[in-house]
Formats: structure tokens, sequence, C-alpha cells
């Protein structure tokens, strides 16, 4: 039971850093029981000042320094004890500093996701276990995509699958790894010609798939009340081009990102009158990429836990 | 297991929905029509640069009954009794109308270069260099005032050349292949023209040597389509090979008359030196007592061709004749309206605003409002079924208004050399870039109303709906953020001025 909480703790807390991406679709082992809800509030902050155009590092002056912040709420849910529903809606304001482009602020995409847990059994000194997840995404307000960096996501539907598969120590250490592709529709923009290595005569552009991957080493310390992870996560997109030299990107570009991490997470289990909450706290920073700006991102939240 | 399978159903069910995808063009889809008429007094218009249909001479052909012919349209017989599906396609791509594709052609190289210059590390803006078109940044930028001419100088070669193939085609009446061999069954609309000059040829060599010399780095590229849009007519069973290199001899000739001219039309001198620039900067300063300065970081020191006003103008005398009138004073009552107007709009954007500012942004890495009136123009073409002949007249007319109206409107720019609403007012942000120049009058609206005064009076049916385009286009820069309601008001009124020179000029051309 507590393992499941802690779980679903990593569970928000993958979710918050992967919506600066647009991949946000649950990459733990983490799963509630039958009936058993999980709620949550993050805020995530991320700026960078200098981005990849293709895969030159550079910055502009006429956008200085750029600023997402994101405050999502989440809920997940069990189905049964192997099957969980996981819901997302963030809600994201961008901005820069340089230049005279205005930012702009909405709610971006529902996310909805299915995992299950097809394998876990004791191996050795702990226990091997694999999930699957399958999930959905879907814009819900009418934001414009054409408008990069400003815009708030991709503005099309993607579908993802993925697998998970953690060893996990009696001890408390574990290493988890997952792997995911993203397959992502098109976007309608509001115009209908635009240069993709080539011209194009059409209001929908092709937004690239993607594979997505993430490690994690973490243990718990504390008597299993603070736990902390180092992690990496790694996006490709499978197709698409580069942004041109000064040029704004757009949704059609491939986009490359390797990013390390930490985070800390509390769970108050020994304090009755807030029982069933828990907070995170979390850093990460792109290291590599292609066609993104270098996010630094931090973020926190709150999570509470309750079975009906 | 059970839950196992309920898994595996939810997944597959989100998962379904993938294949709903659509097709994305990478050109237009145009097909090969039956022109409406065949324009049989074409040869007798009056051409736009050459003194007559007859300055370019080609050799008279051999009768279809000679030997030559013979074994040249045995040649047609056999190319086209082994075609492949690859040839099959490029002869349903290059259409019976090739003025289509080479201006489809042109609008996608105005988009590939037109990129904005990025600053040195020092701070400073590097310019393109004509001699050295492949260093960075690459010759051309192919910005709104290269483009309009770039539009102007192919459309004017396409069509006095192809007056001229018309001249030759009802002199010398040689047939087409599938009149003189009637086994042969041509892959486009068969039409009542003379195959002698190929039509498609001269149009071909004309478009080939003009956009090589607006965009020297597409060389091999163009020679390449060039040769091909050629072969094509022998493989469609329109031309045989002498019809052709007859076409070709006048589109080479016609396009070194007009190079002459862009050669010496003022456009070398369009970008100035900073000094240039700042004497005109200073001059508005002096005058009017404002003037417009560039708000990006580190600051561009030239705007955009301060001297394209000064460019040869192809259908208006004077350009002071279209100059506009001096816009509100900056802090002036009817200025603080318009600002007023900026900032509501900006506050309260509707979606349906949004949508326009963008449709009609037409800004870097696009093909520029010039080009976008040019697939406007396209699709009437092809609505009206239009001849190659009465499709170049069509373009020509167009662009010649586009490119004066260009002229005029950046002469009206470096004139008054107004201060755009990012500079006027404190803290005011946008949904477009604002461009390197002045604000008035506005581009957009100036393109667009020369755009479609032409079509109007081309298309009288589509009067109203060209009218309307020119009035949101205008209107797009306002909810853009970019541009007063004073910019596109007068944009549109000196567009439409500057388009009756042009229109004046086609009526007395003897198309009509």
């Amino acid at each position: 039971m507590k393992n499941h909480l802690i779980r679903i703790f990593l569970l928000v807390l993958s979710i918050a850093y992967l919506s600066a991406l647009k991949a946000q679709t649950p990459s733990d082992d983490l799963l509630m029981q039958k009936r058993e809800f999980c709620v949550a509030l993050l805020y995530d902050a991320g700026s960078w000042d200098q981005y990849w155009e293709g895969a030159r590092l550079r910055s502009n002056a006429n956008i200085g320094t750029f600023s997402k912040k994101a405050a999502t709420s989440m809920v997940a849910y069990g189905i049964t004890n192997k099957i969980n529903l996981i819901a997302t809606l963030p809600y994201i304001q961008t901005e820069a500093t340089g230049g005279q482009l205005k930012g702009v602020g909405g709610i971006q995409d529902l996310n909805i996701a299915i995992k299950g847990e097809i394998f876990n059994q004791q191996v050795g000194p702990g226990k091997i276990s694999f999930l699957a997840t399958g999930g959905f995404g879907t814009p819900v307000s009418n934001y414009l995509s054409d408008y990069q960096p400003f815009s708030l996501g991709l503005g099309t539907n993607e579908w993802s699958l993925r697998g998970i598969l953690q060893y996990r120590f009696d001890n408390g250490i574990y290493v988890r790894g997952a792997a995911a592709h993203l397959w992502r529709g098109q976007t309608k923009v509001e115009r209908n010609f635009y240069y993709n290595n080539g011209a194009y005569y059409s209001q929908w552009m092709d937004v690239p798939n993607a594979l997505n991957y993430n490690c994690s080493v973490g243990t718990w310390l504390f008597n299993s009340s603070l736990k902390i992870e180092a992690n990496y996560m790694g996006l490709r997109s499978t197709s698409g081009d580069d942004i041109r030299i000064y040029n704004s990107p757009q949704p059609t570009n491939k986009v490359e990102v390797d990013q390390v991490g930490f985070f800390a997470q509390y769970y108050f289990k020994n304090i009755k009158s807030i029982h069933g909450f828990g907070a995170i706290a979390y850093y990460s920073k792109m290291i590599h990429g292609r066609n993104m700006g270098q996010f630094q991102n931090y973020g926190f939240g709150i999570t509470y836990q309750f079975k009906i | 297991m059970k839950n196992k399978y309920i898994f595996i159903v939810l997944t597959l069910g989100l998962l379904f929905g993938l294949s709903c995808e659509k097709e994305l063009l990478t050109r237009a889809d145009y097909t090969d029509y039956a022109f409406a008429g065949i324009d049989e007094k074409g040869g007798s218009w009056k051409p736009i640069l050459l003194s007559g249909a007859s300055q370019i001479v080609i050799p008279a052909p051999k009768e279809v009954t000679s030997d030559e012919y013979k074994a040249e349209l045995n040649n047609v017989k056999l190319a086209m009794s082994t075609l492949s599906s690859a040839q099959r396609e490029k002869i349903a791509y290059w259409t019976n109308n090739p003025i289509l594709r080479w201006n489809e052609i042109a609008l996608e190289l105005s988009t590939k270069y037109n990129l904005i210059p990025e600053p040195n590390a020092d701070g400073s803006y590097p310019v393109p260099d004509a001699a050295n078109p492949g260093k960075y940044p690459l010759f051309p930028y192919s910005h709104p005032p290269y483009t309009c001419r770039a539009l102007a100088y192919l459309s004017v070669a396409q069509f006095d050349g192809l007056i001229s193939a018309w001249n030759y085609k009802f002199k010398y009446n040689r047939k087409a292949p599938y009149e003189v061999d009637n086994s042969i069954v041509p892959a486009y609309a068969k039409t009542a023209l003379p195959a002698y000059p190929a039509d498609g040829a001269v149009v071909a060599a004309a478009s080939r040597d003009i956009l090589i010399a607006m965009f020297p780095l597409e060389k091999d590229y163009l020679i390449a389509k060039a040769n091909e849009n050629m072969v094509c007519l022998t493989w469609a069973g329109v031309n045989v090979q002498s019809d052709l290199d007859a076409g070709a001899i006048i589109g080479s000739e016609v396009a070194k008359v007009a190079l002459q001219r862009a050669g010496s039309d003022g456009m070398k001198k369009a970008q100035t030196p900073r000094a240039v620039s700042d004497s005109i900067k200073a001059a508005a300063l002096n005058r009017f007592g404002w003037q417009w300065d560039n708000q990006e970081t580190p600051t561009r020191p030239v705007g955009l061709t301060p001297l394209f006003g000064k460019v040869r103008m192809w259908n208006v005398p004077m350009v002071e004749e279209v100059r506009s009138p001096v816009p509100p004073k900056p802090g002036s009552a009817e200025f603080n309206v318009a600002v007023q107007e900026l900032q509501d709009i900006t506050k309260n954007l509707t979606i349906e605003q949004r949508k326009i500012a963008n449709w009609w942004s037409d800004g870097l890495n696009t093909y520029t409002p010039p080009g976008h009136w040019n697939r406007f123009a396209k699709n009437f073409l092809i609505k009206y079924k239009f001849n190659p002949l009465r499709s170049a007249r069509t373009l020509a007319y167009m662009n010649m208004a586009i490119m004066d109206a260009g002229i005029s409107c950046w002469d009206t720019k470096y004139y008054y050399h107004y201060p755009r609403p990012i500079q006027a007012i404190p803290g005011f942000k946008t949904i477009l870039g604002t461009p390197n120049f002045p604000a008035y009058t506005s581009g957009h609206s100036t393109f667009s109303a020369a755009g479609a005064e032409v079509l109007s009076y081309i298309f009288p049916e589509e009067a109203q709906q060209c009218q309307t385009w020119a009035r949101e286009a205008a209107e797009s820069r306002i909810y853009g953020g970019i541009h007063y309601r004073f910019d596109a008001e007068a944009g549109l009124a000196q567009g439409k001025k500057v388009a009756v020179y042009a229109v004046n000029r086609a009526k007395k051309d003897g198309a009509e």
C-alpha cells in the first residue's frame, strides 16, 4: 500500500517534467489499488536563454530569456489493482524577455493514459516488474501550434505506447528504464502554405513521431519517508526538418533532447492530520538537443491519495 | 489474466484513429485543360519590352511533308511508345500550360531564399552579395521587394515571348504532331493552336533564364526543370524537336531583353550603405519631426531596401504621382485614435482576428504577399481556362502592378520614415514580427490592392472576391499589431491608384 502511494508520486513527477516536452505519458512502475484515487497539483517553471537551431546552440537577443510556466492538475484512479487510468491537464503560460512578440497562456492538452502491470516477480534480492502504458493526448483549447516558440503545444493528437522495466532491491534501491513510441498526428495551422525542406500547399503540418526514453536510479531514506532519484530522459523525433538560420521553429521540426535531473519526494506518513498528503520537488536540465530550447526546469507539487 | 485482456483492448482503442491523416501536397494539383480560346490575333498584341512580335527572329519551319519533319515525328512516336509511369507523371505535372508550374517554382524559390540575415558576433549584420551568392547570407534574400520584382520580370518575359511565339505560330501554321499523324494520341487536350514554335518551350527557356538570374544558386535545378518541361512536350505528342528549338530561341532571347532592363532598373542600389540610410532618415526627421528606428536587438543599422522606391517603374511615369499624403503626426488626435484601436484589438484579439493576421502574414520563409496574389491568379487562370498567352498577360500586368505598388509603397515608406507601433507605443507587444522598414504605407495593403485591381479587370466576375481579399489583407496587419489603420487605408488607396496605370495599358494592348 505504501509502495503504491509512493509510486504514484513518482508518476506525478514524471508527468510534471515531461509536460515541458509535451510527452506527458507515465513512465514509472506505479499502480493504484482498485478504487483508489490520487489527485495532484503541480507547478513547473522552465526557461532557456539558448536554443538549438538544428544542432547549433545559439542565443537570440530578440527572445532573450524564454520562460514557460505550467500548472498541471492530475488524477489517477485504480480501475483494478493491475490497471490504472491517469489523466492530466496543464495550464501553460509562455513569454520572452527580449523582442516584441507577445507570449500566450491557456489550457493545453488533455492526456489520458491506461497503465497495466504485465509482470511482477521476486528474482534474487529484489522484484522485477514490467508494465505497459497506452496514452492519448489531444488539445482542448484552440491554441496555435504555429507560433513557436511561444505555442502552448504541438496542437495535435498524440498516441503513445510505452514499456517500463524495473528492478527493485528489497532494501529500497531501484533501477528503472522505460521506452516509448509517440505517434503524433497533424496540426492545423492558420495558413495554407509553408516550407518544410520544400513548399507545402496545406493547412496541415505533419508533426514528427518520436521515441522517448527514461531511466532512473533511486532509493528511499529515513524509514521510507524521503526518496531521492537521479534520472535521464531522451527524446528523438523520427523525422522532421531543422530550424533554418535565424528563422522561427515550427511543429514540423525534428526535435532531440537529452535531459538529466534529480528529484526528491516526501511522504507525510507519520503525521496523522495530513495523512494521505505528499510533496515533491525536482530539477532538470537539458544537456543536448536539436531544434529545442535548452530548458532548465524546476517544479514542485502536492499530492493527495484516498480511497472510495 | 482478465486484466491483461482489458488492458490490451483499451490500449488498442486508444491507438485507433492513427490512419486519418491528410495528404500534404508539395505542389498544387493542376491538371491539363482545354483552353477557352486560342487568341488567333495574339501575335498582334503589344508586347511590354519587345518592339514588336517579330523583333526576335526564328527560322521558317520545314514542311510537315519533309524528311526532316518525318524523322522528328518518328522520334516523337518512338518516345511515346515506351513511356514509363515516371515519364507519364512528369507529363501530367507540367500540363499544357507550364506558366502555372514556372510561377509555382518561382514562388517556392522565393520562399526558400526569404530568410533575413542573422547578426554577426560583434552585433553588425552581413548583407548578401550577388557576386558571391553562396556565402552566408545567401543571395538573394528574397524579401517582398525582391520577390515582386523577380515575378514581374518572369511574367513579362513569358508574355513577350508568347506574343512572339503566337505571331510565328499563325504565320507558319505548322500542325501539331497529332494532326499530322492521327495515330498519335496527345497526353493533353487537343488545341487548334499551331505547333511551331512550341509555346511550352518559350515559357521553359524564358523562365529558366530569368530565374537563374534571380536565384543563381539554383542554376542546375532550373536547367533540369526546363529540360524536363521541354522533353515532356514531345512525350505528350504536342511538339516535335524543331518546335522546341524555335521556342527555346525566343525564350532565351526575350529573357536577355528582360534581364537587360533588370540589370539597370536600380535594384542593385536599393540596399544602401549606412551613410545613405542615415541621410534618408535625417531628411525625414528634418521634414516631419519623426523617424522610424529598427527595434531589433542588435539594431539593424539599415532598413530593408531604402532605395527600392527609386527602382524603375513599369507603368507609372513618376513615383511622386502615387506617393501617399502625409500621415497623422505622432501624438495627434488622429494618431491617438489609431493607437487606441491597436491597443484594444491586441487586448481582446478574437480567434477570427488571429486567423486573419496569420493567414495573410506571408512573412519570412514564405512566398510573400506578391506570391499570395500569384497563387490566386493561377487559380483563376485555371477556372477560366486561359491559354498560356492569356495566362502570361494576366500575370504580367498583375506582377507589373504589384512591383510598381511595391516601389511606390517603399518610396512613401522612406520618404515619411514613419515609426512602427512597437516604437511609438511603450511596451507594445505583437503576435506578428515587425518588419525591418517604416510603417507608412502598409506593404501588404499596397501589394494586395494592386493585385486585386488587375485581377478585377481581367476577371470581372471575381472582382468582389478580390476586393474582399485585399481589404482583409490590409486589416490583417492591424490585427497583427504591426500597422496603424491609416497605414492600411493609405496602402489600399495607393495600390489601387498604381494598378490603374497597368490596367489602362492593358486595355490598349490589343487583347480585348
